[in-house]
Parts: structure tokens; C-alpha cells; sequence
């Protein structure tokens, strides 16, 4: 009887989950339909997209999803192989680059991607024929059906394990790899445009994955895979080596393939650019360089770096250090010289110093920092092994989390050297981007993750302090009805501890009375003062100029005796000022989160009761924490304010405080790395997807998209090791108390 | 019932509790209590559930207001007696009460080092801009910091899980952590909450060594309430007995259980109680012997020895 | 100029919209009840609502037509329960989707906030992108709203003032008997005031949770309905009155019935006029103000009184 009922539950949860995924499927239908109409044909957008032959392709995905979530378990052994999860990660990256991602930039193609390139290549007799048989044949895109091929090839050598199968598909990825950075780089040749799209490198990298991923398969002897450990094992083999690899792919491209100086329509490599000044008067240092220096430097550091992370030694790991760096300088210094040598001549409409540059230049740049960060990383495995030798068996454990130590390391100066120097090869419209949505972003975030992340208090009227920032700014430059004295008129970077003083104010002003509120009571506090700051700046005329905002405040300006530093002209200045920014704070907030005052936060975020009766003062500790967060918020604002040049309330308004509290979040609260990438993910995602989907539906996938991340990792994308510790329920062991009274014993 | 206070410990007081009152609603949970620690005591408080212990030690802590009565506080050696009454907890916990909690409250997702790092820290003074900038003498309090904390993990035994998450670490070992944390705010008195609810009784011996061990060798004065007579009775050199939110009883451990009074207390709550009651005096005396003999080995001094 | 008299009437305006943010509210505070969280995408039950209630009722009269007063009740109740009903359907999804998978996980508070947000987020483009993202679409007019239903003076109630009045006092009292009296209110009670123990008395929290929303839901969907047939309806609508509700739920104490009534009523009354209150002198503060003053309003009750005006625990209010 008993057991008749369980089955009819199992049964009924079946259904439920069926019905559940043919719902998923409905939305998802939805959310691609059509556009919305107006309000007589309203609900006609509805109709389209529940419209009989596409349902059922969306309805076919839930039932897809059905099986998949059903007999999911069944098909796990094979689904933990070895290599099986970077395979799917490789092909997926592949299928990005083919299907979203931009082949060219050349307005000759229409959207630039993949297929409108390759059905304008493939008939194209004067392309090189190995890139003409890449976009096209009779039959498809080669690539295609070579990405399927591949796919199948080392799917079934991973499910098989069969080395010999696995091995083929390695070799196979590998060669596809390199045909797909050649074809694109045949077609921008063709094209005599000066690239910036991703594509064909982003395919390179996803085939490259591939063939990772089939080696280990072949050469793993496991049955299931353990990807992160064996990650964590290959990175932290050679410390450093990544990088040098890494280096070495970037460079080489760099050196001998991607463009240093474009004006107009030509595409110079290295060695064409040399020749190019090599009848002008260009110093002989450049002219040097441009001629043989630049390959010796990138080989010998190479070759430095290379030896340094394999022997582990130490000097050599200095001079990978030092070349590094002084050859990326030299690289700098070089550039900047031809460029601005270029635009005197005007060469085909070069226009001056760091103007015209293609990507080659700063790919080698990255590439030498690559090595000296290699450099870099050797050393600091040395200190941390001579420190173990010390402290001998008392640290246990460490060899992996010291591999952990530098994945993270590695992590980290890889994401440096790209924020140093992806931006210049960027197009301005990602320039732009950067600067004045990931950029500001990603410092409010750090702010906010002080608040909210570490002392765990809700704040959803951060925006008010980054708007206090910019009218502070604003009035000091002079720009508001109300004007300061005269000798109080100050440049925009002069006003940043102006605007600190005022945020810490407004922040104290606000936390004084409320921070003894719950949680909640101080979130619909804090939105409230958010509003009413808003709606003071607009109503406030005589003040603030009302709707009208703010505007011609000036590009900040440096002038430190013989150093004079002006902004305004591109957002590439704007975005090394914000870098600076950016790392400052950084390097200060890292400071504070493992200091006294970091660890009291924690504490009262953790248990205020228990961390009042350890002695803390929770409302000062408290206050702090707003302050701290409200002055990091100024600055974004005085930068802001300077960087736009004008604004108005509307900058300021409510649903800007809760996308960065989405931010924190969604990078993973408390962690500083984890609020920057959220918020730089999240604000990237929604540019990105412009070119994909309408845009006024960015803002329904990206809700989507937080909605399914806190259902799967509510602890965020890259979750503090304390919070983390929250989440895995190592709480209070209530267990242990309930079981370890013996019975009849107390009283 | 006059307080008698054995001869080892001065008669200074540290803790003095006057006709305190504490009512919640129509609830009196606190009845005109009195009492005196002295310093350099162990003073247990025991009583029946529902007795008003704890509201006992928060109105001590700050963390109630009795209505009426006075409680004033000398913790540390020289110090003049200040009343506690309306003060907040910290403020309490700086003028030198720490204190543990019945149901653990430990910060879990920090180390237990970290831990014991936040009570020591409390004592220091530099502020978030030297932290930022690495201040030299920042950096030397947090290297002061440090080494208490780790000298406080070893005196509690607890040096090899020094880098463990507090919520990691195994029951017993939670309890020591707290002391350990509590000692860190450097107390002059040491209130301590069912420390020995939930653990076995290994640990038991080792949690009664380590009182004594906080009582004698750090000379602080330790309050305490428990449920368990055996560890009460081997470790206070003097008894409160609390019924009903009343004082009912006050004395050394052997007046205490000849005391007709609190055996009819604990007789009328329940038969298993008062059985536990008598069993204490015979295990007791066996403690106390053994106390005397040689401190018990096994008792959390992993580290003691260095 | 009577002052009196145009007091009264921003006193009624006021009550009118403190019955629309007190709806609202109760979805708020019932969740922040049973789960102790904000319900973030609440403003998007409501705006589901008068979408909802739009399709049924737009397809049931036309705009223009005047149908007897008993065709309009008719009407006016069939567009309270499809509003309510899309809004409860809305609200159960939410639950499912946005709260439970979380709550199985034991994710932190924060968490819940975030994928409400997420949710928010979506369902306010979705529906957009299904039905349009104009600003200003209008249910049919199938009576003539602005009737003075009565007049003492110059003091008026208009027809549609009464019926939002008079149908959120109905739900209201209706809401009230149900958690009171109700099998269903019980467990709701129980659950609000300890959860762990509740289960082992028996209630299916799972259902009990569910159940809540739904009834939040359809208060909320509801007052969309009313609303959008009041002023206008759109995508975006739900947020700021969604914030005003939240607000009005916390000034009377949130998780609490009763408070937040009173909270969505007091929040109504004082919006409407103290920034308008004309005896004090001509355009004292203006209209432009009212957020503030509804916000100062908030701020100075919660730090009088730090857990709002009726204290929080829905268990012991109700």
C-alpha cells in the first residue's frame, strides 16, 4: 500500500517536472519572439511568438530538457570522464566565435560575423584558396562541419577512452585551431582593414581547448575526471609557465603577423613598418628596433622566462623580470616615436603620436609583460616554498593551496596585463565602454562591496554618494548656480578629498541614526535617502540647476612641475586614470579587509550579539563601513562628472543603486575580485549582447541570466572564502550538541 | 547564609549585585537578587531551568536593564567599583567582563585563529586609514595581535586548528575557542555559559582544567553557569543557588549540598535532578581529590607544556 | 480658495492612493511574514495584473460603450479577479522559480534579494516586449469615472475614488477574517512565527509559503487592475509604487496585517497632503516633493520607532 504511494508521488513529480520544462520551453519561445506592437494591436507580439510551427521547436527543447534533467543521472559515469567538461567548454567558445562573435570590422561586410563573411569570401577567387575552403565548400561552411567532426571525433574518444581516437581529435583540434586564426587573418589582409574583431582568435582558442582536452583524455587514466584539481596540478607544476605559453601565442601573432602601424587603408606589420621609415629620418634607436631589436627582445625574454619557470631559478627569474619590463617600455617609447614621426610626414593620413596603431604592438607589449609576470610568479613560488621550509610541518596542507595561490596569482596578472593593454586595440565604441560603463561600474562596486559584502549591511541607495561625488565636483569647478570663491575653483582631480569629505558627511549623516535598523528597515532607508538626494537635485533649482543637470566640467588636468597631464580628447586617457584609480583603492581596500577593522566587520556580519560582548563597537565599526563605501562612491562620482562633462539626476536614479547591489552580488559578496567581475561582466554583457539581440531586451535577458545564477550559485561567480564558508552550512554544529549529551548526565 | 569566601581569594569585589529586578511583561525573571564576587573566584550559578541564570549574566552584560537594583563592577585590580547599569555590552566588555554563550556563537566563517584575533583587536587602537596605508605601527599591533592569538590557542589547546574555520572545528573544541576568544578582550572577570552543555565527558575534564588553569595562572575571576553538578562542583570554590528568579541559596559546594533548602528545590522540579544533585557530592569529592594530586594530563594542554 | 476644502479633497485623493500602497503592502509584508524577506519582484505581480486584467477586460466591453450600472459592477469585478488571478498566477510562479530553488539551498538573504531583482528585471521586459512598452496605456472607458459620487460642499469623492476605496476595504476586511480565522490563516500564522516548529505541528510549510504568494498575489494583481483603470498601465509601472508600498509596509511594521494597512494608508494620506496643504501659504512645498516628504516620513517613524508603527510579528498581530 505504502509502496503504491510512493510510486504515484514519483509519478506526479515526474509530471510536475515535465510540465515544469514544457514552461521553460513556452518562455524561452517568448523571450525570442517577436516585437511588441502598440496598444491596438496589443498583444499581437504574443500571439507571433506562440505562433503553431515555432512553439513547437521551444516546446521540443523542454521536452529536450525533460530527458536531459531525467536521465541525467544514467548517463553521469560518462559525463565525468576526463577532458569531457573542457570539451564542451572549447565547443561552445568555437560555436560563440562562429555564430556572435565579429570576423571583421571591414564595413564592407555587413554584420562582420562568421556566415555574412564566409558567404562573401568563399566565392572570392583572389582570397587565399586555404581560407577560401575554411568559409566555404559545396556543402556548408567547412568550418562547420571540421567543428562537428572534430566534436564527434573526440567525444567518442573520451566516452571510449580510446587513446588512439583521442589523439587523432588532438591533432585534429590543433590543426583546426591554427587554420582558423590563418583564415582570419587572410580575409583582414584581403580586406586591408586594420582588425579589431575577436573571431578568429576566439575560435583558435576554442579549438586549442579541444585539443587540450582530448590529450588529457588520452593520456588520463582515470575514470572520472577531477578538472579543477588537474588544472590547479598543471598550473602549479611550473609556476609561471602558463604565462609563458600564453606569452609566447600573443607574441607571436604580435611580432609577425598583426599590424603596428596603419594609417589609412594599409596594414604594416612589424617588418613592413620598418621598411616603411626606413628612408625617414626616424632616431636610430626606433629604426633599430623596428628592424631586428623587437624580434631579439621578444626571443630572448622568451627564452629568458621560459628557462627561469622550468629550472625555477632564481636570477634568471629576475632577468625575465627586468627584461620584461624594459622591453616593453622600450616597445612603448618605439611606438610612440614612428607614430608621431608618421603623423609629421603624413603617411597616408597618420595622424600623430599613439595615433594609427594596429594591434601588433600592443600584443607584443602584452606578450613581454606576460614573461616578466612569469618572472613574477617564479619568485613568489620560491618565497613561498623557502617560507614552508621554515615553518615546517606547523602550516598544513599547503602545496595545494599554494597551487591555488597561483592559479589565482596567474589569474590576476593576466586580467592586469589585458586591462594595460587590450583597451588601445579596441574599437571607441569599447573604449568608450569601458570607461564610462565597466570602469565606474566596477569602482562603485568596490565601494559598495565594503558595505554590503563585508560588513553585510544593505544599502540600496549607494548611487546617492556617487551623485553627491559629481555635484561636488560640479560645484567645485564652478559649473553649478551656485559658485565658490573664486580661489576655491579647483580642478576636477583637486576635488576628489573635497568629495570624500562630503560622502563621508552625507554617509555618517545617514548611517548615524539608522544603522541600529535590521537589515531591511536600513535597506528601505537607505533607498529612500537614495531618492531624496535624486529628487533634491532636481527639484533643488537655485542649487543644483535642476533637471537640467550639470555640464562643461572640465577634463581633469595634471600639472606637477614638468609633468603636464591633459584628458578630453579619447576615453583611452580616461580609462589608464581610472586604472590608477582603481588599483589604488584596491591595493588599499585589500589592506583593510585583512586588518582589524576588516576582521570586525566579518565579525559583526557573522553574529553581532557575539562580536558586541567580544568588545566591538558594532555602530562605529558600522559607520566606518558606510563611510568608507560612500567615499569610494565619491570618487567614482568626481571621476564620472569629469569624464561626461555633464549630467543630469536622471544619472542618479534608483534602479542604478540596485544594479550594483546586483553586481556585488552576482560576483559574489565580500569578495573584491568577485564585486569587479560582476560588475564588469554584468555591465559587458548588456553592450555585448547589443549587437545580438534587440536592445531593448538586453535588460529581460540580463534578469534572466542573475535569476538562473542565484538559483545555481547563489554564493556568485567568484565567492569570498569567508562567505563561502557561510554557504557550505558549516554553521552551528547542532547536530553534534543534539547527539553528544548522554543521557541522565547534567541537570 | 553569609558569603564565605575560601581563604585563598581577597575579599575585594569584582562583581556587586544589589536587590536587581528584571521583569519582561509580567514576567519577573530576576527577584530582588543579591550577590558578591569576589575577586580571583570561581562563583558558579546554578539552578533549575527557567531559574533566571541567563537573564542573570545578560543583566550583568549589559544586555538587559534590571528595573530596579544597582550592579556595580570592579573587574580588573584597581579598578573602583562603577555601576554597569544602562552601559551597552561593549562598553561592559571593555571595562573588563568577557563572557561565553550557551548555544556557541563563534564567528564560523572566519579562522579560529581570526577568531581569537577579534577579541584581542578590540584592545587596539589603529584606525582604518593606517590600516590601509600599512602604517608601521599597524602593522606591529597586528603582529602583536598575532602572537596573542596564537599564545591563546595554545593555552586552550587549540594551535593545530589554528587555520581551520571556526565552524570546522569540533564541538569541544568550539567551547575552548570561545574562552580562547574571550580571553583575548584581556578580562578581569569571565563569564562563562553552560560551557560544558553538549560535550562528553573527556572533555568535560579537559574544560574544568581549563578553567582552573584561566583562574589561576591568568588570576581571573570566573563566573559561571552550569548545568552539569559534577564539573560545578569540582571547580567552584563558592555557589549561588537561583530559583524562580530568586537567590535561594549562597556557599561553598559541601554547604550547598547539605543545604536543605536547595535539595527541596531541586526535589521539586524533578526526581532525576535531584539524584544528579547527590551524585555530584560523591563524584566530587573524588574530583577534588584528584585536583589536588596532579593536574589531570589529558585536560586541553596540548600546548601547555612550552 | 478654501483651504479646508482642498484639504479635504487631498485628504481623499490620499486615502484613495494609500488603499492602492496598503494592497500592495500586504503582498510585502505577507511574504516578509512566512520567509522574513522583501519580495522584490512584488511590483511586477501588480503591474502582471492590470496587464492581465486589461486582455479580459478590454475583450468583454468597448472603450466608449455605456452599459447599466449592474454591467459595470459586473465588469468592475470581473477585472478585479482576472487581475487578481494573473497576479496570483504570477506571484506562485515566482515562488517557484525565484525563491524555493534557493531556499532548498539555504542561500544567504541577499541572494533571495538578488534573484527577485533578476526576476523583477525580466518579467517588467517581457512584458514588455510581448505587449508593448508604451507608457501611457489606458483600460477602455465604460463609465464615467470622474462622477462625484458624493458632494458635501466642495468636498467630492469621484466615482472611481470610491470604487478603489471601497473594493480594497472589501479585500481588505476579506484578507483580515481569512488569516484570523481560516485553517489556512493558521498555518500561515504558524509559520510566520516559527517556522521549524510549525513543521513538526504538521503545516506543509512548501504550501503554506506557496499559498501566501498567492495571496499577496492576487491583493497586488488586483490593485494593478484598479490602478491601471484609475491612471494608466505600462511595463514600468510597478516600480515606484511598489517602492511606496514596501515603504508603507515597513512604516507600519512589517511582517505585520494590520500595520500594513495602516502604513499603506498613512503613507497615502501624507503624501497627497502635507507637500499640498495650502493653509500653510501658497505653494509651500509642491508637488514635486511628495517623495521626500513620503521618505523623511519613513525615516523619522522607523527611528522613533525602529520596528514600525504596530511592531513587526505577523503571528501575534493578526
Amino acid at each position: 500500500m505504502k509502496r503504491r504511494s510512493v510510486e504515484a508521488e514519483a509519478r506526479i513529480e515526474n509530471l510536475k517536472r515535465f510540465g515544469a520544462c514544457l514552461a521553460g520551453g513556452f518562455v524561452l519561445a517568448l523571450m525570442v519572439g517577436t516585437q511588441e506592437g502598440t496598444q491596438q494591436d496589443f498583444g499581437y507580439a504574443f500571439r507571433q511568438s506562440v505562433a503553431m510551427p515555432r512553439i513547437l521547436i521551444f516546446l521540443g527543447i523542454g521536452v529536450l530538457l525533460y530527458l536531459a534533467i531525467t536521465f541525467g543521472p544514467r548517463a553521469k559515469p560518462y559525463l565525468t570522464r576526463p577532458g569531457l567538461r573542457p570539451l564542451g567548454a572549447g565547443v561552445l567558445t568555437v560555436i560563440i566565435s562562429l555564430t556572435l562573435l565579429k570576423w571583421t570590422d571591414s564595413p564592407q561586410i555587413n554584420t562582420g560575423k562568421f556566415r555574412p563573411l564566409a558567404d562573401a569570401a568563399a566565392p572570392t577567387q583572389a582570397l587565399d584558396s586555404l581560407a577560401r575552403l575554411w568559409f566555404g565548400s559545396a556543402f556548408s561552411q567547412t568550418a562547420w562541419l571540421l567543428l562537428i567532426i572534430v566534436t564527434v571525433l573526440a567525444a567518442a574518444g573520451m566516452i571510449r577512452r580510446s587513446a588512439p581516437l583521442s589523439y587523432a581529435a588532438a591533432i585534429l583540434a590543433g590543426v583546426l585551431g591554427i587554420w582558423a586564426e590563418y583564415a582570419s587573418a587572410a580575409v583582414s589582409k584581403f580586406l586591408h582593414y586594420p582588425s579589431h574583431a575577436t573571431g578568429g582568435a576566439v575560435a583558435m582558442l576554442g579549438f586549442f581547448t579541444i585539443a587540450v582536452a582530448s590529450l588529457v583524455s588520452a593520456r588520463s587514466q582515470a575514470a572520472e575526471a577531477d578538472t579543477d584539481g588537474f588544472i590547479d596540478r598543471v598550473l602549479g607544476w611550473r609556476p609561471g609557465l602558463a604565462l609563458v605559453v600564453l606569452g609566447f601565442a600573443v607574441g607571436l601573432v604580435g611580432v609577425f603577423n598583426a599590424a603596428w602601424f596603419s594609417p589609412g587603408d594599409r596594414n604594416a606589420t612589424l617588418s613592413t613598418t620598418a621598411s616603411m621609415f626606413g628612408a625617414t629620418n626616424l632616431n636610430g634607436f626606433a629604426q633599430t628596433y623596428l628592424d631586428w631589436l623587437g624580434f631579439v627582445l621578444f626571443f630572448v625574454t622568451l627564452v629568458v622566462a621560459g628557462v627561469a619557470s622550468y629550472l625555477r631559478h632564481r636570477l634568471l627569474a629576475y632577468a625575465a623580470i627586468v627584461l620584461g619590463l624594459v622591453s616593453t617600455l622600450l616597445t612603448l617609447v618605439v611606438v610612440h616615436d614612428f607614430s608621431a614621426l608618421g603623423g609629421k610626414q603624413g603617411f597616408d593620413g597618420a595622424q600623430g603620436a599613439w595615433d594609427n596603431l594596429g594591434t601588433g604592438a600592443w600584443m607584443t607589449c602584452a606578450a613581454l609583460s606576460l614573461f616578466a609576470g612569469a618572472g613574477y610568479l617564479v619568485l613568489k613560488d620560491l618565497r613561498i616554498e623557502a617560507k614552508g621550509v621554515r615553518a615546517g610541518s606547523d602550516i598544513v596542507g599547503s602545496g595545494t593551496a599554494g597551487a591555488r595561490g597561483q592559479v589565482a596569482a596567474a589569474t590576476m596578472l593576466v586580467v592586469i596585463i589585458a586591462a594595460l593593454f587590450y583597451p588601445p586595440t579596441a574599437t571607441e565604441f569599447w573604449q568608450t565602454v569601458l570607461v564610462s560603463e565597466i570602469g565606474i561600474y566596477v569602482l562603485l562596486a568596490i565601494g559598495l562591496n565594503v558595505v554590503v559584502g563585508w560588513a553585510g549591511l544593505l544599502d540600496l541607495g549607494f548611487i546617492a554618494f556617487y551623485a553627491i561625488g559629481s555635484y561636488t565636483t560640479a560645484y567645485f569647478t564652478g559649473r553649478l548656480p551656485v559658485q565658490p570663491p573664486d580661489w576655491l575653483l579647483l580642478s576636477p582631480l583637486a576635488c576628489i578629498p573635497f568629495a570624500i569629505a562630503a560622502c563621508l558627511i552625507a554617509g555618517v549623516a545617514l548611517g548615524f541614526p539608522t544603522l541600529r535598523l535590521r537589515g531591511d528597515y536600513l535597506a528601505i532607508v537607505t533607498l529612500g535617502f537614495g531618492e531624496i538626494i535624486r529628487v533634491i537635485a532636481n527639484n533643488a533649482n537655485g542649487f543644483t540647476n535642476g533637471p537640467r543637470g550639470a555640464f562643461n566640467i572640465p577634463a581633469p588636468q595634471i600639472h606637477l612641475g614638468p609633468i603636464h597631464l591633459t584628458w578630453g580628447d579619447s576615453a583611452l586617457g580616461f580609462w589608464y586614470l581610472l586604472l590608477v584609480l582603481i588599483a589604488i583603492i584596491v591595493l588599499l581596500f585589500n589592506r583593510l579587509e585583512n586588518s582589524r577593522l576588516g576582521r570586525a566587520w566579518a565579525a559583526i556580519r557573522e553574529d553581532e550579539v557575539a562580536a558586541q560582548a567580544t568588545g566591538i563597537n558594532t555602530r562605529n565599526v558600522k559607520l566606518l563601513a558606510f563611510a568608507i563605501g560612500a567615499s569610494t562612491s565619491g570618487v567614482a562620482g568626481v571621476f564620472f562628472a569629469s569624464q561626461v562633462g555633464s549630467f543630469t539626476p536622471e544619472n542618479f536614479v534608483l534602479n542604478n543603486s540596485i544594479l550594483v547591489v546586483a553586481y556585488v552580488v552576482f560576483g559574489g559578496m565580500g569578495s573584491l575580485p568577485g564585486a569587479m567581475a560582476g560588475a564588469a561582466v554584468l555591465t559587458w554583457l548588456p553592450e555585448f549582447l547589443k549587437d545580438q539581440v534587440p536592445a531593448e531586451d538586453r535588460q529581460m535577458w540580463i534578469g534572466a541570466l542573475i535569476l538562473v545564477m542565484m538559483i545555481f550559485r547563489p554564493a556568485g561567480l567568484i565567492p569570498a572564502r569567508r562567505r563561502k564558508a557561510e554557504l557550505s552550512g558549516l554553521d552551528r554544529p547542532s547536530s553534534a550538541e543534539a547527539t553528544a549529551v548522554p543521557a541522565g548526565e547534567g541537570m | 547564609m553569609t558569603a564565605t569566601a575560601p581563604e585563598q581569594q581577597t575579599a575585594e569585589v569584582v562583581y556587586d549585585v544589589k536587590d536587581v529586578t528584571l521583569r519582561f511583561g509580567g514576567v519577573t525573571s530576576l527577584n530582588k537578587v543579591s550577590l558578591q564576587m569576589h575577586r580571583g573566584e570561581i562563583l558558579a550559578v546554578i539552578g533549575p531551568n527557567g531559574a533566571g541564570k541567563t537573564s542573570l549574566f545578560n543583566s550583568l552584560t549589559g544586555v538587559y536593564t534590571p528595573q530596579e537594583g544597582s550592579i556595580t563592577l570592579a573587574a580588573r585590580k584597581g579598578d573602583t567599583l562603577t555601576s554597569v547599569l544602562g552601559q551597552k555590552t561593549h562598553v561592559i566588555n571593555r571595562m573588563g567582563v568577557a563572557r561565553t554563550f550557551q548555544n556557541i556563537r563563534l564567528f564560523p566563517a572566519l579562522t579560529a585563529l581570526e577568531n581569537v584575533k577579534v577579541g584581542v583587536e578590540t584592545r587596539q587602537k589603529s584606525g582604518p586609514i593606517a590600516s590601509m596605508l600599512g602604517m608601521p605601527w599597524q602593522r606591529r599591533e597586528e603582529r602583536e595581535s598575532t602572537e596573542k592569538a596564537y599564545e591563546l590557542l595554545r593555552f586552550v589547546g587549540l594551535t593545530r586548528r589554528a587555520n581551520d574555520l571556526a565552524g570546522s572545528l569540533a564541538y569541544g573544541e568550539q567551547r575552548r575557542l570561545e574562552i580562547a576568544r574571550a580571553l583575548g578582550t584581556e578580562p578581569g572577570v569571565i563569564l562563562l555559559d553552560e560551557p560544558a552543555a553538549g560535550t562528553n565527558p573527556n572533555e568535560k575534564q579537559e574544560l574544568a582544567a581549563l578553567i582552573r588553569k584561566v583562574n589561576i595562572e591568568d588570576n581571573i575571576s570566573v563566573l559561571l553557569i552550569e548545568h552539569d553538578m559534577k564539573l560545578v562542583m569540582s571547580v567552584a570554590h563558592r555557589l549561588v543557588v537561583l530559583n524562580f528568579g530568586e537567590k535561594i541559596a549562597e556557599g561553598t559546594p559541601e554547604q550547598i549540598q547539605k543545604d536543605p533548602v536547595v535539595v527541596a528545590a531541586y526535589l521539586g522540579t524533578s526526581e532525576d535532578e535531584a539524584q544528579a544533585m547527590t551524585e555530584g557530592l560523591e563524584v566530587q569529592t573524588i574530583d577534588v581529590r584528584e585536583g589536588l594530586l596532579d593536574e589531570p594530563g589529558a585536560a586541553g594542554t596540548e600546548g601547555g607544556q612550552s | 480658495m478654501h483651504p479646508v476644502q482642498d484639504f479635504l479633497n487631498f485628504l481623499i485623493l490620499g486615502l484613495t492612493r494609500g488603499s492602492l500602497y496598503a494592497l500592495i503592502a500586504l503582498g510585502y509584508t505577507l511574504v516578509y511574514g512566512v520567509l522574513q524577506l522583501i519580495n522584490f519582484a512584488h511590483s511586477e505581480v501588480f503591474m502582471s495584473g492590470a496587464f492581465g486584467s486589461y486582455l479580459v477586460v478590454n475583450s468583454v466591453v468597448e472603450d466608449g460603450s455605456r452599459p447599466p450600472w449592474y454591467g459595470v459592477l459586473a465588469v468592475i469585478i470581473l477585472g478585479l479577479t482576472s487581475g487578481g488571478l494573473v497576479g496570483a498566477g504570477v506571484a506562485w510562479c515566482l515562488e517557484r522559480v525565484a525563491y524555493r530553488p534557493l531556499r532548498r539551498r539555504g542561500a544567504p538573504k541577499l541572494a533571495f534579494l538578488i534573484s527577485a531583482i533578476g526576476a523583477s528585471f525580466f518579467l517588467s521586459q517581457l512584458f514588455g516586449k510581448l505587449f508593448n512598452r508604451l507608457n501611457n496605456n489606458n483600460f477602455p472607458s465604460f463609465f464615467d469615472q470622474n462622477k462625484h459620487v458624493v458632494q458635501i460642499g466642495g468636498v467630492y469623492i469621484t466615482l472611481m475614488q470610491a470604487i478603489i476605496m471601497v473594493s480594497a476595504l472589501i479585500m481588505m476586511v476579506f484578507l483580515d477574517s481569512l488569516v484570523s480565522r481560516t485553517k489556512l490563516g493558521r498555518s500561515i500564522r504558524a509559520v510566520a512565527e516559527d517556522a521549524p516548529t510549525a513543521a513538526l505541528m504538521g503545516v506543509n510549510i512548501d504550501k503554506t509559503i506557496s499559498r501566501t504568494f498567492v495571496i499577496g498575489g492576487f491583493l497586488g494583481g488586483a490593485a494593478g487592475y484598479l490602478y491601471g483603470s484609475a491612471l494608466f498601465f505600462s511595463n514600468t509601472m510597478g516600480f515606484i509604487p511598489g517602492v511606496k508600498a514596501f515603504a508603507a509596509a515597513v512604516l507600519g511594521g512589517i511582517g505585520n496585517i494590520r500595520g500594513a494597512m495602516l502604513g499603506g494608508l498613512l503613507l497615502g494620506v501624507v503624501e497627497a497632503t502635507v507637500p499640498t496643504a495650502p493653509w500653510y501659504k501658497p505653494g509651500w512645498i509642491g508637488i514635486e516633493w511628495t517623495d521626500v516628504v513620503a521618505f523623511l516620513v519613513l525615516v523619522l517613524v522607523l527611528v522613533v520607532r525602529p520596528t514600525g508603527i504596530l511592531g513587526e510579528r505577523l503571528g501575534r498581530a493578526a
